[in-house]
């Protein structure tokens, strides 16, 4: 009797052990994993710096609506602001200013730069993006239609004020 | 926030009753909404671009913002989940077999009860409030910015859109009728900030809410839902909806005959998450838009 409710006790150990082996079998890592872990080590100021350019700065910088677009404002944070074009009701393009002190990396694609939007250094980054250095701030023009070319992207780029942004702090 | 934003967005589901219901919804907002679903399929989808490396630090970049609690985002999905999370389990495990099925709906009467009309008042109220904080949040206006987000409805498109014609019937339109907005109005006028204490969402979400008080808390409440009234109005007489037209579409997925509106809200109310599953969606297609144009 004491053997068989001793064999009782094993069985639901065993089970009990089988359970919690496959319920915590390691999922294989993620490619984000390592950038979830890194930036959960501290609640908050990790992402953008302390001392980045307020967006409400960039605001004034953006080029006017003109040409049949139209520009709205989408995003305005410390470090950041972001607007879109529109035309005929359609979203076209994103325009950015970014402060580079929260993202060293982003400002080391242009050393690789062979080419000057308005007199800064420019590159073409994946299908959609074009962006130029403008000391530390890095301004992008995004597609967000496939009329919105290369081209167009220079063209709104330098219908920044550039010069005002260089002159920020 | 226990969950990473790309494992929130990974797990939208792509079927189920909130599915359906913003589906159906589609004829106020056609092709507006379409349920994308996966962090890197929403990168792709937001940005266009393809390159692997690329996309690599578009979704590093988004989860640090993500993480970053000083950029709001984090409260914004919060609300998102908040105003949409309570009375959730009756439905969801009474429908857990049910998903891509036609519902009958009235074997779900006798665990649902329709809620009376000022309740069904605060929560719609409390559920555009949530709406105006978390646009702040997420595009970094100051959080009283009543103009601003209404000069921005406008703009609304896709997921936002939809989440808001969702509002405007599901838990306007249906619950409360054809004049539900002058009702809702009037609902919050005899609404004292005692009531509102009482209500268990406003508990939770007012911390987030501008004033210093519950009295200040609810003209807040009032002020915003008065500024949109204009939008809302717009998109029903655009639409000439009603509560019929909105439940004959309604109708491709659950069966309820038009004099147990009442029970269709609560049901609905208890059954789907579209303010979670849409927020996520919007919230993801921000903070991607803002990495792709950042790195």
């Amino acid at each position: 009797m004491i053997l068989h409710r001793g064999r009782r006790v094993v069985a639901a150990l065993l089970l009990s052990v089988v359970l919690l082996t496959t319920a915590c079998t390691p999922k294989t890592p993620g490619r984000f994993d390592q950038a979830q872990k890194e930036s959960t080590q501290q609640k908050s100021g990790q992402a953008v710096s302390k001392t980045a350019t307020q967006g409400s700065e960039f605001n004034k910088l953006f080029p006017d609506a003109g040409d049949g677009y139209q520009r709205v404002y989408t995003q305005e944070k410390k470090g950041f602001a972001e607007a879109k074009l529109k035309k005929a009701g359609k979203d076209i393009a994103l325009l950015s200013i970014s402060d580079t002190t929260s993202t060293p990396s982003a400002v080391a694609k242009f050393s690789k730069s062979t080419k000057k939007i308005g007199g800064y250094p420019a590159v073409e980054v994946g299908k959609t993006q074009t962006a130029i250095l403008v000391g530390k701030y890095q301004v992008k023009a995004l597609s967000r239609d496939s009329s919105f070319t290369a081209s167009d992207r220079a063209d709104w780029l330098e219908k920044f004020n550039l010069n005002g942004l260089a002159k920020l702090k | 926030m226990s969950k990473s934003i790309v494992d929130l967005v990974d797990q939208l589901p792509t079927g189920g009753l909130t599915i359906s219901m913003l589906k159906s919804l589609d004829f106020v907002a056609p092709g507006e909404w379409q349920n994308t679903v996966g962090f890197v399929n929403t990168i792709k989808t937001v940005t266009g671009e393809d390159d692997e490396d690329l996309i690599q630090q578009i979704g590093e970049r988004a989860v640090y913002l993500f993480n970053d609690k000083s950029q709001g985002y984090q409260t914004a999905l919060w609300l998102y989940q908040t105003v949409d999370g309570t009375d959730k389990a009756l439905g969801a495990a009474a429908l857990a077999n049910k998903v891509g099925e036609k519902i009958p709906l009235l074997g779900f009467l006798n665990s649902v009860t329709p809620k009376p009309d000022k309740a069904q008042t605060i929560d719609l109220t409390l559920k555009l409030v949530a709406e105006l904080v978390a646009f702040c949040q997420i595009n970094g206006i100051p959080g009283d910015s009543i103009g601003d987000f209404v000069a921005s409805l406008g703009e609304y498109s896709g997921e936002s859109l939809i989440r808001m014609v969702a509002l405007v019937c599901v838990d306007g339109l249906i619950p409360l009728g054809p004049d539900f907005i002058s009702k809702a109005i009037s609902g919050l006028n005899q609404t004292n900030p005692q009531e509102l204490e009482k209500n268990s969402t406003f508990q939770n979400i007012k911390d987030v809410i501008p004033g210093n008080n519950a009295g200040s808390k609810l003209n807040f409440i009032g002020e915003s839902f008065d500024s949109v009234k204009g939008w809302m109005n717009g998109l029903v007489s655009a639409n000439n909806l009603t509560p019929q037209k909105v439940v004959h579409n309604l109708q491709s997925f659950a069966d309820i005959a038009d004099d147990k509106l009442d029970y269709l809200a609560a049901f609905l109310d208890v059954a789907t998450n579209y303010y979670e599953h849409t927020g996520t969606q919007t919230l993801a297609r921000r903070l991607i838009e803002r990495a792709v144009a950042e790195i």
